[in-house]
């Protein structure tokens, strides 16, 4: 008998230091307090090494819960991950409203210029309305080009069935051909390599090693819209997609596909120094071509013969050409600058008349979104170019301007 | 000098036939024992929950991950609870199957089965008070039986839910119910039971002219292996403790659809597994009370077989009919259970 | 062999109560703030005296620059009111002046000055003592 007490009590206290041993392991909590929502949240403990996502979501006001979802006080992994939003992408279309909306986020009004999820759900990168409706239409499923379906049901248009298609050709398509839009999943190659929803443009692809960039950004590269776009063709004959076969070893060759026409400027800047948000994100409307919401031309900021480039003047420090600018500052934009603007009212906010005598034809400088290298350039009108004044589309620039490659 | 109040707790010598681990299993004392160690660690454990749907999930997390010593105390408090449902139970079962319920036990079998009863409840009653995704469903899918009742299932469901649809009224009765309502009744009663356990003459022996072995072990000596007991089961609780963690989960989310393995707590797996079969107050209620009924009537159903020479044993022969149903429906509670987990 | 199963013993007692004091004595809560922001400095003219009762503070700016009073009384922490002459504190009817002396118990102490200062931003910064 007194040998088990001695045993078991032996056995207690060995039991009870491991009671503090246990302890000691435990994690201590690094606790930060959103000064938005006011809670305090632990996920700083096990990710302190990871970097501030944007300037305008610093972590001591917005935290990690907010967008991401999660436990906010779990220190243990699985449970801390468990209520995540979009596994590692809270920017997912499927999640997006909760992580990224509200009146005063990306879900609020047009005028507040915070619409960004209610336009970006309606856009045709997103939908891929139009692409639907040119293949039904191709294959007599509808009786014209007006955009019906999408790939997921949203204001007027329904979901895209290929099972309710009686046509074989549209079940390949469905099958083959619904590869780039926000919500799928890229197709397997690093040339490929994205994520979904808002983070499909806004964030850096997950690295080759598997590994992720923690950011978001207005500053995009050609290469960021390249993992979708001038990677090949889709052909209606076989319905399949065919790769683009060249092997591009420098800017000049890797930026368009073999077939393309372009200017130095097209391939010199990145795509987001021309393509307005508009154009990218959509205006709200549902449109069933990319050419009708596609709109900036050569003129939008060369002008024409007979016209300069529109003009802007900022009077007001609240202006979104000054937001804009905030988010990526290539160019010191103050209150009183003149920049263009398309004919549509966008701000192209990294082009700055630059001030001159009267009476002279204007300077500009554009400063690139994506290196902030600065370029300077004159407009058209008053120059040497030939241009017809009706003709201003950008295959009668291309006719002398085309870059050999 | 007269003797103690701990004196009173037991008496002067007991029969060494009583006293042999192998045919109690000190099932009763380590019960008592546990239901020490859960009545404790709970109070601690109140120091930091908070019991409102909002605060609830996060406080226990707050008290696992932030607390010092927090995670030692909820899962004491876990542990010693679930090893008491299932020491209560074997103690049930060796009761019966030692004949240990033949009159004067005949109460004293009844306050212990009710005893059983109450800490089930206390057991699903605190498992509610986590209020996360883990007792969601299982909360939805109990308080609905209730309202199966006919008659008078609306009204105690309303007086289990305050209200018509679980809230923050629900969880402060449950907390009420946990901490105090349930409590209370148990203290009385386990008192009532111990107290009955030293009046009915200890242990269930043969009486003193029958017996074989006419030993006797001093008060201290009994204390001395309670003591030990006593050291063993903190023993393992503390490794329990440190090995396998309580339970947890997010809380209570809005709109939540039930996982694909939603099950009802371990100890209610058998009823979940009767409530596949159709009708709720059927399976989910009168079935369950039969089988209670079926144990609380092992006392009267032919005593007269069995007599008190036969006592002190496992499985004595009088007894033959009551071993066979109680074993008949613990294997029924095993086998519903253990179906339950390969769906 | 019989000490040193005490010993294991009293070692289990000492760790499991340690471990208790630990438990029950730990602070959740962040805590009241160490100082707080009242605002543009300008909010508060030469002059006046106004109340911030989420602290509770009065906030007084006079020739001699910006000071607080604490308006919790000494005595036993009720909120004490501001009068014609000074502070009433309506729980045990301590009496202060206008510069927060005492004037009469039971009250041992007088209202506790803080410090306030105005910083880069022109914002006046309030510190608890």
């Amino acid at each position: 008998m007194h040998r088990y007490f001695f045993l078991t009590s032996f056995l207690l206290f060995i039991a009870s230091g491991l009671v503090f041993w246990r302890q000691n392991q435990s994690l201590k909590p690094i606790a930060i307090t959103t000064s938005i929502t006011g809670k305090t949240e632990y996920c700083l403990t096990c990710h302190a090494d990871i970097p501030e996502i944007s300037p305008s979501h610093p972590v001591e006001t917005f935290g990690c819960v907010l967008c991401h979802g999660g436990e906010p006080l779990a220190l243990d992994a699985d449970l801390a991950h468990s209520t995540m939003r979009g596994g590692s992408n809270p920017s997912d279309l499927s999640v997006v409203e909760t992580s990224c909306g509200g009146e005063m986020c990306h879900s609020g009004t047009a005028q507040a210029n915070r619409d960004h999820i209610q336009r970006v759900t309606t856009s045709l990168q997103a939908t891929y309305a139009g692409a639907i409706a040119q293949v039904r239409y191709a294959f007599g499923a509808q009786p014209d080009l007006t955009a019906r379906m999408g790939v997921y049901a949203i204001d007027g248009l329904a979901a895209f069935d290929s099972a309710a298609e009686s046509s074989p050709a549209l079940r390949s398509f469905a099958v083959n051909c619904l590869t780039c839009h926000l919500s799928s999943q890229p197709l397997e190659g690093k040339n490929y390599n994205r994520w979904t929803g808002c983070s499909a443009c806004h964030s850096p692809a997950p690295r080759t090693d598997g590994t992720q960039v923690h950011k978001l950004t207005t500053a995009m590269p050609y290469t960021q819209c390249n993992a979708c776009h001038n990677r090949g063709n889709y052909s209606l004959a076989d319905m399949q997609f065919h790769p683009r076969q060249d092997a591009p070893t420098d800017r000049l060759h890797d930026y368009y596909q073999p077939i393309a026409v372009f200017t130095r400027c097209e391939y010199t800047l990145d795509c987001a120094d021309c393509h307005t948000r508009q154009e990218a994100m959509g205006d709200g409307h549902i449109y069933s071509s990319k050419k009708d919401i596609q709109y900036v031309r050569c003129k939008t900021c060369h002008g024409t013969p007979d016209a300069l480039p529109l003009t802007h003047i900022i009077i007001d420090e609240n202006d979104l050409a000054l937001r804009l600018a905030f988010l990526n500052p290539v160019i010191d934009l103050k209150v009183g600058d003149t920049i263009l603007m398309t004919d549509k009212g966008e701000p192209l906010w990294n082009i700055r008349e630059l001030p001159g005598a009267a009476g002279e034809t204007p300077t500009y400088e554009l400063f690139s979104k994506a290196t902030g290298d600065r370029f300077t350039f004159k407009p058209v009108m008053g120059s040497t170019c030939q241009q017809n004044p009706n003709q201003p589309q950008a295959s009668s620039c291309h006719e002398c301007h085309a870059t050999q490659r | 000098m007269r003797p103690s109040f701990y004196d009173h707790l037991h008496p002067p010598t007991i029969p060494a036939a009583q006293a042999r681990l192998h045919y109690t299993m000190g099932a009763g004392g380590l019960a008592v024992f546990l239901m020490l160690v859960v009545g404790f660690t709970g109070i601690l454990v109140t120091f930091y929950y908070l019991p409102t749907p909002e605060q609830a999930a996060k406080s226990v997390q707050e008290l696992t991950f932030l607390v010092p010593f927090g995670w030692l105390m909820r899962n004491l408090h876990y542990w010693s609870a679930q090893l008491l449902v299932i020491v209560a139970a074997l103690h049930l079962l060796r009761v019966v199957f030692t004949g240990a319920y033949l009159p004067p036990r005949r109460l004293n079998y009844l306050l212990g089965l009710s005893l059983l009863v109450l800490c089930i409840f206390l057991d699903f009653t605190g498992y509610v008070l986590r209020w996360d995704e883990g007792v969601h469903w299982a909360l939805v899918a109990g308080t609905n039986l209730v309202r199966s009742i006919p008659l008078v299932g609306a009204q105690l469901y309303a007086a289990l839910v305050g209200g018509n649809q679980i809230g923050a009224s629900t969880l402060i009765r449950f907390y009420a119910w946990h901490l105090f309502g349930l409590t209370l009744v148990v203290i009385i009663i386990g008192v009532w039971h111990i107290f009955r356990v030293r009046r009915d003459g200890g242990i269930a022996v043969p009486p003193p002219e029958l017996r074989t072995d006419p030993t006797r072990i001093p008060r201290k000596e009994l204390a001395r292996r309670e003591g030990l007991a006593m050291l063993w089961a903190a023993l393992v609780l503390i490794l329990l403790a440190i090995l396998v963690p309580a339970p947890l989960a997010p809380g209570i989310q809005e709109g939540a659809t039930p996982a694909s393995e939603s099950l009802a707590p371990w100890f209610f797996l058998w009823v979940q597994q009767l409530l596949k079969a159709g009708d709720p107050f059927i399976f989910g209620v009168l079935i369950p009370l039969g089988g209670l009924l079926l144990l609380a009537l092992v006392p009267y159903i032919t005593p007269h077989q069995l007599n008190h020479a036969e006592l002190g044993k496992w499985f004595p022969r009088g007894g033959r009919l009551v071993q066979v149903l109680v074993a008949i429906l613990s294997g029924a509670i095993l086998l519903l259970t253990i179906l339950s987990l390969f769906h | 062999m019989d000490l040193f199963m005490k010993a294991s013993l009293a070692g289990s007692a000492l760790l499991g109560l340690g471990a208790l004091g630990r438990y029950i004595s730990f602070q959740v809560e962040s805590g009241h703030p160490s100082k707080y922001d009242l605002g543009p400095a300008s909010d508060y003219p030469a002059g006046s005296s106004t109340p911030a009762p989420e602290i509770p503070a009065l906030i007084i700016h006079n020739d001699q620059g910006f000071k607080a009073l604490s308006l919790v009384c000494p005595h036993l922490g009720c909120t004490v009111n501001v009068t014609d002459e000074g502070f009433a504190c309506p729980c045990h009817g301590s009496r202060f002046l206008r510069d927060g002396s005492l004037r009469n118990g039971p009250a041992s102490h007088p209202l506790t000055s803080l410090k306030v200062e105005v910083n880069d931003d022109g914002q006046l910064i309030l510190y608890m003592a």
